[in-house]
């Protein structure tokens, strides 16, 4: 395939293009394989550059052989609006861009084209590396390894080639573990918490209606738990789903054969059912001409603030598990892809003070996400404006969720993330559509089969740069190396503006405000500073003055 | 380890603690520190809300340490934690090399504290003046403000609580508040409500009729959104002695008694009742000028018994024609100047509905002194009536004698109707509110049972008005008067809030005191009538929270502009709180005039003494000055509205800031002050130096 038999048109001129809190743009719009291009005629050079991958939807009406308008629904929850001249020129740039964002095979996403225009200092692809990351946990003890049983990908697909597991289990238990497992994830390491307890995740077990039992995966989880303790097992599913799994295959660790685990069912939403949810959401968002609206009504009835909270109660407990309790939990719903790894990485957003750092977060997020194997691919290729009937049912806003999350900690904790909250929205919406490579495929296999550590760039080589981390740096942070709760009360949690409102709301009043705390800031360092130069140099200045004899030994004295 | 262990413990609530049986948290208890708000030391409480997760003994000791030792890593506020239950600290400024946060601790803690209830914490810390005077206090006994008594204290009398379940303790009556301690935890846990703050008191459960535990007792009702419960033993015949003290002195104006305003006698470094001078806010504003001048000719209330004694008036009228004016004015409220814009000239004007009646009456001269107004802004051919009314409400007045101003009848002027809808509707919409948000709260329809209290749609309403207000003087550089049916309930709101929006100096702390004192209490706002100050009848039809809508709005406009007000919400809670308490003269009575007869400047204290002599607590660290002379447009679109949960939901533990945020900002304003102090020093001891050493060394220093 080519591009250049999908662009049919390639310029077009005299379109007006509307977007949000900004003046209404009357210039020329350009398509190439992968953006969109709108500028200005007129002297201000203002432009407008928009991925094909971030469009989610175009909705197209014809006004006749005038011309028409166009309606681009972008991921980053931006509604764009077109108006083309010329009804021949307004079906050649609704089909090409219908065609363009439905480009689906992977070697020809925008990443693979971006080429960075500024040096590599650290590479983005190797910062987060199994071995380094869990390092400490390897050499501190001998209860972990790091195992490469799945470097082709064939044990587990999702997985990455490095896992640690128990140090006592063989390589050839784990593919028994494998088979016996969901997706062939087997339990993994994903946390140690200070002491001995440990947070693993895996997907379910397989054992159907007959009753299957794997004495080796028995054997994993009872070795990670140290005597006399018991461990929890948190399926993210309700009792009758995780009972009716069994008949598909699937089920849940029956008591009997896993006496030392208590398992506790945490239900949340997950897949499609999200996916309507934030479709409701932005419904009652965009919907800004009904009056007196039932914003209230619509904002609850959409049940996303509910999804948030039962999220966060979730990974709640299972914080309360491992730090209370000094209690090993594993985590895992059916497949494991999805809330068990927004469980998991939200509670050691809680316990562990290093996650809420830029480096640890990052960390985060390719461990239990990236290397974790979340399909981003599959459940961001449709989001919320996509008419529902062209949506499948494994497109879903599992990420977006979970950035809410820590949003929802973020803004009850303010002073104890290094980042602040652009970072998240920033990770938002490169998780959708960007021109980096970290989000592509499904699963390290995927990229790796792409090539995508070679031939894209990381988005973390990016971020790290100090040219651009500054700009995401939370100047109210001060490490906090407690545990840090969050309320999980109705009125504790907000929408979050930053991400649902933008487009409808201006941000500006909060930026300038953020601003002004920057600048407070940056104005204490820069006059401590010079408090201690001055110090210093009213020290010398009297060192000086001792020498000459202008000061006597006793007179300095008194000045000390 | 007072105030910070329970921040430290921050954890709010036990809301998330789902649990399940098996899960029992060791060690630590996890919601250390859930505290009744409004108990003066807050941390007192290592109660959960959850019984089977409170292993208090061992948990403070974890906890403590736990926290403490997070102080060494954070630094910052962190380090306050320990050092902030002493409050003799903070004597002279720290020797350089210290980091100057460790000397604010006793400041801090008195903050944190304004956080939780600003109104207790003041108390607490003029009760500590007290009891760093002379007289020693036995052990139980609370220390008490000047010109404070106690009247009678109930022992083992056990407060029910919401959210901690059930306290034993010693229940105080004094003229002034109720206090409630119980030692049953370390530090004690302590409750003082104001009984101004009282609504109504019942009785629950009879001599012969309660059974069963904690059944017996008196339940109270207050008008800062909670209900107190507490359980008396019946064989200690306590109830009916702290009954009969509480209805006393909570309705002091029921029984031919003063208010306790007048026998408070603390002495503040700041004056705060000559915080607003007439004429001098008058003249900031550029009066008089060609067009506008000042009279007294209300000097003795006579003309209008609820307006305040100095007027603004268009120049061209004279004294017959405002009498005139006010003859055919809803009592004699006549428009009077609030506000005018200091370059177009274009004015926000004050009044009461027209007597237009039934038949539809005209008055030439009102019609002419309308005219006035619109003549004294060259730059507008038009002047805008804002009936603060929905216009159905307008319409029906008219069979009352009241009505509006029909445009046929006053040439060039536009009336609009703000649609507000009156005291009764809000109060109503209170009550509900009340019902969503205390004791607790519905997780799973809270937002649509916000919605139906139509609260926040009343709060649009309100700020929408102000806003069109504020759009037609400053846009359209067009004149407007704002009325009502009176002109003191719903026109103060939009004066005042619009002028909020239009004028920087009103969003300043002493510029705000202006604003309330000239807008609200000069020109009459009924604030012993709708507050219902001492008085029993809670169901009087004339209480409305109109004055706490108005607050919401200004909270909301805070919300949106963070950095245009001075002031922080504390001092916005701490007003709210001491419009009920009585502590203060300043909301006591209906109107001047009511306020000069009963001497309030003379013998009481003035809020605004307590907020002026400690400004640092409610100043806003992301206060830029130079929004001074910017024109606030907020955003009145349900999106932009929020709940004020941080006073409507405050006394909820899971309301508790999870970090202390504002001691931080304050904390680094405080450095910066210092930083800057200290650098000034060294620079003049350098310059000294300079001209006292030789020159030799002087050079030294370039």
């Amino acid at each position: 395939m080519e591009f250049a038999e999908l662009i049919r048109i390639s310029r077009c001129d005299r379109v007006m293009l509307h977007r949000p809190h900004h003046r209404v743009l009357d210039g020329t719009l350009c398509i190439t394989g992968h953006h969109l291009i709108v500028s200005a005629h007129g002297e201000e050079p203002e432009e407008l550059w928009l991925l094909h991958s971030n469009i989610d939807a175009i909705e197209r009406r014809q006004q006749g052989m005038t011309g028409g308008t166009l309606w681009l629904k972008c991921k980053d929850l931006r509604i764009l609006q077109l108006d083309i001249i010329g009804a021949d020129q307004f079906a050649k740039v609704a089909d090409t861009l219908e065609d363009l964002i439905r480009v689906e095979d992977p070697m020809f996403q925008y990443p693979f084209f971006y080429r960075a225009m500024y040096n590599v200092l650290e590479d983005g692809w190797t910062t987060f590396l199994p071995e380094s990351e869990f390092s400490r946990v390897i050499q501190q003890g001998d209860d972990w390894r790091i195992s490469y049983v799945n470097k082709d990908y064939k044990v587990c697909s999702s997985y990455p080639a490095a896992v640690v597991v128990p140090k006592n289990i063989e390589d050839s238990d784990l593919v028994a573990i494998a088979n016996f497992r969901q997706g062939g994830r087997f339990p993994v390491l994903a946390y140690r918490h200070e002491g001995s307890a440990v947070l693993m995740r895996s997907g379910q077990p397989l054992i159907t209606a007959n009753g299957k039992r794997c004495k080796e995966d028995e054997r994993l989880l009872n070795s990670v738990l140290a005597r006399e303790k018991r461990g929890y097992i948190i399926d993210t599913r309700t009792q009758n789903l995780a009972q009716s799994a069994k008949l598909r295959g699937g089920g849940y660790e029956p008591e009997l054969h896993y006496p030392n685990w208590r398992r506790v069912h945490k239900p949340i939403d997950r897949h499609h059912v999200l996916l309507d949810s934030l479709t409701k959401l932005m419904d009652g968002v965009n919907d800004t001409n009904s009056g007196t609206d039932k914003w209230l009504s619509r904002l609850e009835s959409s049940n996303w603030m509910n999804n948030i909270k039962e999220t966060l109660n979730c990974a709640c407990l299972v914080a309360q598990c491992l730090d209370q309790d000094g209690a090993s939990v594993l985590v895992h719903d059916t497949d494991g892809l999805d809330s068990a790894l927004q469980v998991t990485s939200l509670a050691q957003i809680i316990l562990n003070p290093d996650c809420r750092t830029v480096r640890g977060f990052e960390a985060l997020i390719e461990r239990e996400w990236i290397q974790g194997g979340h399909p981003f691919a599959t459940r961001h290729a449709r989001s919320c404006y996509t008419p529902s009937a062209q949506r499948s049912k494994i497109n879903a806003p599992t990420f977006l969720l979970f950035l809410d999350c820590v949003y929802q900690i973020h803004s009850q904790f303010s002073c104890s993330f290094e980042f602040a909250e652009n970072f998240l929205v920033m990770l938002f919406e490169h998780s959708y559509s960007s021109q980096f490579g970290t989000f592509l495929g499904n699963n390290e296999g995927e990229r790796k089969n792409m090539k995508a550590p070679e031939r894209t760039a990381s988005l973390w080589s990016y971020i790290n740069r100090h040219e651009v981390l500054p700009k995401y740096l939370n100047p109210l942070y001060e490490p906090n190396q407690r545990v840090i709760w969050p309320s999980v009360a109705p009125m504790s949690l907000q929408l979050w503006a930053g991400v649902f409102l933008r487009w409808v709301v201006d941000q500006g009043p909060q930026e300038a405000a953020w601003l002004v705390v920057k600048e407070l800031r940056e104005r204490d360092a820069a006059l401590r500073s010079k408090v201690s130069r001055l110090r210093r140099q009213l020290q010398d200045l009297e060192r000086e003055a001792l020498e000459v004899g202008i000061l006597s030994p006793t007179m300095e004295l008194e000045v000390a | 380890m007072a105030a910070r262990g329970q921040r430290s413990a921050k954890r709010r609530s036990g809301c998330f603690l789902v649990m399940f049986s098996g899960v029992k948290p060791d060690k630590r208890s996890k919601v250390k520190g859930i505290t009744q708000l409004g108990s003066r030391s807050s941390s007192s409480s290592s109660h959960s809300s959850n019984s089977n997760t409170t292993r208090s003994n061992s948990s403070s000791g974890s906890g403590g340490s736990s926290s403490s030792s997070s102080n060494n890593k954070g630094g910052g506020c962190k380090s306050h934690s320990g050092s902030s239950s002493g409050s003799s600290s903070g004597s002279g400024s720290p020797p350089a090399g210290t980091p100057p946060h460790t000397q604010m601790a006793s400041h801090e803690s008195l903050n944190s504290e304004s956080k939780s209830s600003s109104l207790n914490s003041k108390l607490g810390h003029e009760s500590m003046t007290v009891r760093d005077g002379s007289r020693t206090l036995r052990p139980d006994e609370p220390p008490l403000v000047p010109g404070e008594q106690l009247e009678g204290t109930a022992r083992e009398v056990t407060y029910l609580c919401p959210y901690v379940g059930p306290k034993k303790g010693t229940l105080s009556v004094t003229n002034y508040r109720l206090i409630f301690r119980s030692p049953e935890t370390d530090p004690p846990f302590e409750l003082e409500v104001p009984l101004g703050v009282v609504s109504r008191i019942e009785k629950v459960g009879g001599a012969n009729t309660s059974r069963g535990e904690n059944s017996y007792g008196i339940e109270i009702f207050c008008k800062d959104i909670r209900n107190l419960r507490f359980a008396h033993k019946q064989e200690n015949h306590s109830r009916r002695m702290v009954t009969e003290k509480l209805l006393q002195y909570a309705f002091p104006a029921s029984h031919k008694l003063p208010f306790f305003a007048f026998g408070y006698n603390e002495q503040y470094q700041e004056r705060g009742w000559s915080v607003y001078e007439p004429i001098a806010e008058l003249k900031r504003q550029g009066l008089p000028t060609e067009s506008w001048r000042i009279t007294r000719i209300n000097e003795q209330y006579e003309l209008c018994e609820t307006y305040p004694a100095v007027w603004a008036v268009p120049a061209a009228a004279s004294d017959n024609d405002l009498r005139n004016v006010a003859a055919f004015r809803s009592r004699g409220r006549i428009p009077v100047l609030s506000w005018i814009h200091p370059e177009s000239q274009a004015t926000i004007t004050r009044c009461a509905q027209p007597l237009v009646g039934v038949s539809g009456k005209r008055s030439r001269d009102d019609e002419a002194y309308i005219q006035h107004i619109m003549d004294a802004n060259a730059q507008s051919h038009k002047i805008f009536i804002m009936d603060a009314r929905p216009s159905v409400n307008a319409v029906a007045n008219k069979a009352k004698g009241g009505g509006y101003e029909s445009e046929d009848a006053y040439q060039n002027a536009e009336v609009q109707f703000l649609d507000i809808h009156n005291i009764h509707v809000m109060r109503e919409s209170l009550r509900k509110l009340q019902e969503v948000c205390y004791p607790h709260i519905d997780n799973s329809h809270w937002l649509s049972n916000l919605e139906a209290t139509h609260w926040l749609d009343h709060i649009r309403c309100v700020l929408s008005g102000a806003l069109r207000i504020a759009d037609k003087v400053e846009s359209h550089k067009t004149s407007v008067v704002v009325h009502c049916s009176d002109g003191w309930d719903r026109t103060a709101q939009l004066t005042a809030l619009s002028m909020l929006m239009l004028d920087g100096y009103y969003r300043t702390i002493p510029g705000f005191a202006v604003l309330l004192e000239k807008e609200w209490l000069s020109f009459g706002h009924k604030f012993a009538q709708r507050v219902g100050h001492g008085d029993d009848r809670h169901q009087d039809a004339d209480r409305s929270p109109v004055f706490l809508q108005f607050v919401d709005c200004v909270w909301q406009i805070l919300k949106q502009f963070p950095h245009a007000f001075q002031f922080t919400e504390d001092m916005l809670i701490t007003i709210l709180d001491h419009l009920y308490s009585c502590l203060f003269g300043t909301f006591l009575y209906n109107s001047e005039r009511e306020r000069i007869e009963k001497e309030v400047k003379t013998k009481t204290v003035s809020l605004w003494s307590l907020i002026l002599s400690n400004k640092a607590d409610f100043e806003n660290p992301l206060y830029s000055a130079n929004t001074k002379h910017h024109v606030l447009f907020p955003r009145t679109s349900m999106r932009h509205l929020c709940l004020w949960d941080k006073y409507y939901c405050r006394w909820n533990p899971s309301m508790r800031q999870q970090e202390p945020v504002h001691i931080r900002y304050k904390e680094l304003l405080h450095v910066k002050e210092q930083l800057e102090k200290h650098v000034d020093e060294l620079r003049k001891e350098l310059a000294a130096r300079q001209t006292h050493d030789s020159p030799r060394v002087a050079s030294a220093i370039v």
